[in-house]
């Protein structure tokens, strides 16, 4: 099945700096995740390690190929921007 | 739901297990339901099971609590973060803990004082406390609450509670990204940009009975049998056509046969509500079964536009139905996508079945709910994708015909 579980904004996502790897919540209790690499190719798909669920990463390319990569709002950050 | 039973009971398990939250000693999903390493318990009475992400507590009627499962961010309290397959007595202190709900990576325990603690991941501000920690595997008590504390419930990264007065908090940015995506322009309100406990607007003329908490949306039930929702309504289970509600909504009671409802409960993006007549309506997401009913149903007459399309090709439904099969149900639990109920005596499950979490023996999504047989159930609980129950511990043979009443 090619039918996307979900859709989900990148700054959605948690990202983990030490495995350069973006993370969402899988209803399994897994984690649907997709590397920076992956996202400076223009891959679009999160998977999950452990079922078969995949969700599509809404993002917009030109941010993760233009050498500095700027990453995906943590809450926290966006709660500074906010304060 | 309590059960003051002293009866031998045992605790089976199924369904996804990749950090030991089945509480079996190991980490293979488990298809059918199986009997849990319950040896830390002695033979406590329990009052409560629930489930997290990737863990589980339960809560005994002397206010122990027992946990296992992932423990990464400190959830399980046990001031490590080692996982652990078979259940542990958390530490907690001189309090007695009486409910629970668990969130996606963080646990929050309710004390017979009325008093929150939380555990666990506080990336989203959802453990609630002033202190500015990313996560602890201590429990911290949340501050700012007007005590005592009747209700509390978890999503994936926020949480509400209900105050004896009736007031309803919420903390956790969770809802936050998806209230900006939708309200922008204007400003995000303070309950859903918090990370201390923020009262919600809009219910100051009802008392607030219980909550409920779907992975991005939150549900309400007042004393007086009304339902409010808001948050995210990606998968149409606000029951409305906005794609986001940032304040408590009515939901219009004619939509449940006008009934009073008694009893609520949230799936990921599917809710379930039960009548003062004991009728079982779900809502929401129905793709994987979720709803227990054929998901072709009913547009709202009293709306001219359709619920929101989704982009997966998922059939969405946007009005409440009743699920038969359901009518006069004791307890229901909701997972991810998948649910348990006891009715008559049986447990029942449907939804989502890739991990076994149905506990059908098979991965095939159950669309209507269907007898999981050979058990006794006296007390259910869900985690995102695994499912338990508590039972009378079984003396004959397995049969699958209704047992006789244990109470």
């Amino acid at each position: 099945m090619s039918v996307f579980h979900d859709e989900v904004e990148i700054e959605d996502f948690e990202y983990d700096e030490d495995a350069e790897t973006f993370y969402f919540p899988c209803p399994c209790g897994d984690r649907f995740a997709i590397t920076k690499e992956d996202l400076e190719n223009g891959e679009e798909v999160a998977t999950c390690p452990s079922c078969s669920l995949i969700v599509r990463v809404i993002y917009d390319q030109e941010l993760f190929t233009s050498g500095e990569v700027v990453e995906a709002p943590s809450e926290s950050r966006l709660e500074l921007l906010q304060s | 739901m309590e059960t003051h039973s002293r009866l031998e009971f045992c605790l089976h398990s199924w369904g996804a297990n990749s950090y030991g939250q089945l509480g079996q000693g190991h980490v293979e999903d488990q298809p059918a339901p199986r009997l849990a390493d319950t040896a830390a318990l002695q033979s406590r009475a329990v009052r409560t099971v629930c489930g997290g992400g990737g863990h589980s507590v339960v809560i005994t009627d002397s206010g122990e609590v027992f946990v296992c499962g992932q423990n990464h961010r400190g959830q399980l309290g046990l001031g490590n973060s080692a996982d652990v397959s078979t259940l542990q007595l958390c530490p907690v202190l001189n309090h007695r803990i009486t409910q629970t709900a668990c969130g996606w990576d963080f646990t929050l325990l309710l004390t017979d004082c009325g008093q929150l603690l939380a555990c666990g991941s506080n990336a989203f501000g959802q453990l609630g406390v002033a202190q500015n920690v990313t996560h602890s595997a201590d429990l911290l008590v949340i501050e700012n609450l007007k005590k005592p504390i009747v209700s509390v419930a978890a999503g994936l990264r926020h949480a509400l509670a209900v105050a004896d007065s009736g007031c309803v908090y919420q903390w956790g940015t969770g809802l936050f990204s998806h209230a900006k995506r939708a309200l922008s322009p204007h400003p995000v309100p303070p309950h859903l940009s918090s990370k201390v406990p923020s009262l919600v607007p809009g219910l100051d003329q009802r008392t607030a009975h219980l909550v409920a908490a779907g992975s991005a949306h939150c549900v309400c039930l007042t004393g007086d049998g009304d339902l409010f929702l808001w948050g995210s309504n990606k998968h149409g289970q606000l029951t409305t056509t906005e794609r986001f509600l940032s304040s408590p909504t009515l939901l219009r009671r004619s939509l449940l046969n006008g009934e009073k409802i008694l009893n609520v409960w949230s799936g990921w993006t599917h809710t379930v509500a039960q009548t003062e007549s004991g009728r079982v309506f779900t809502w929401g997401r129905g793709d994987y079964g979720q709803l227990g009913r054929r998901a072709s149903a009913s547009r709202d007459p009293e709306q001219q536009s359709a619920g929101p399309v989704t982009e997966g090709g998922s059939q969405e439904v946007c009005l409440p139905a009743e699920v038969t099969a359901l009518h006069g149900a004791t307890q229901i639990t909701c997972g991810s996508e998948h649910n348990l109920a006891i009715v008559g005596g049986c447990l029942l499950s449907w939804g989502w079945n890739e991990h076994g979490m149905c506990g059908d023996g098979s991965q095939a999504d159950v669309f209507h709910p269907q007898l999981v047989p050979g058990l006794k159930p006296l007390l259910i609980g869900c985690g995102a994708g695994h499912s338990m129950a508590v039972c009378a511990a079984s003396t004959g043979s397995r049969q699958n015909s209704p047992p006789t009443s244990l109470e």
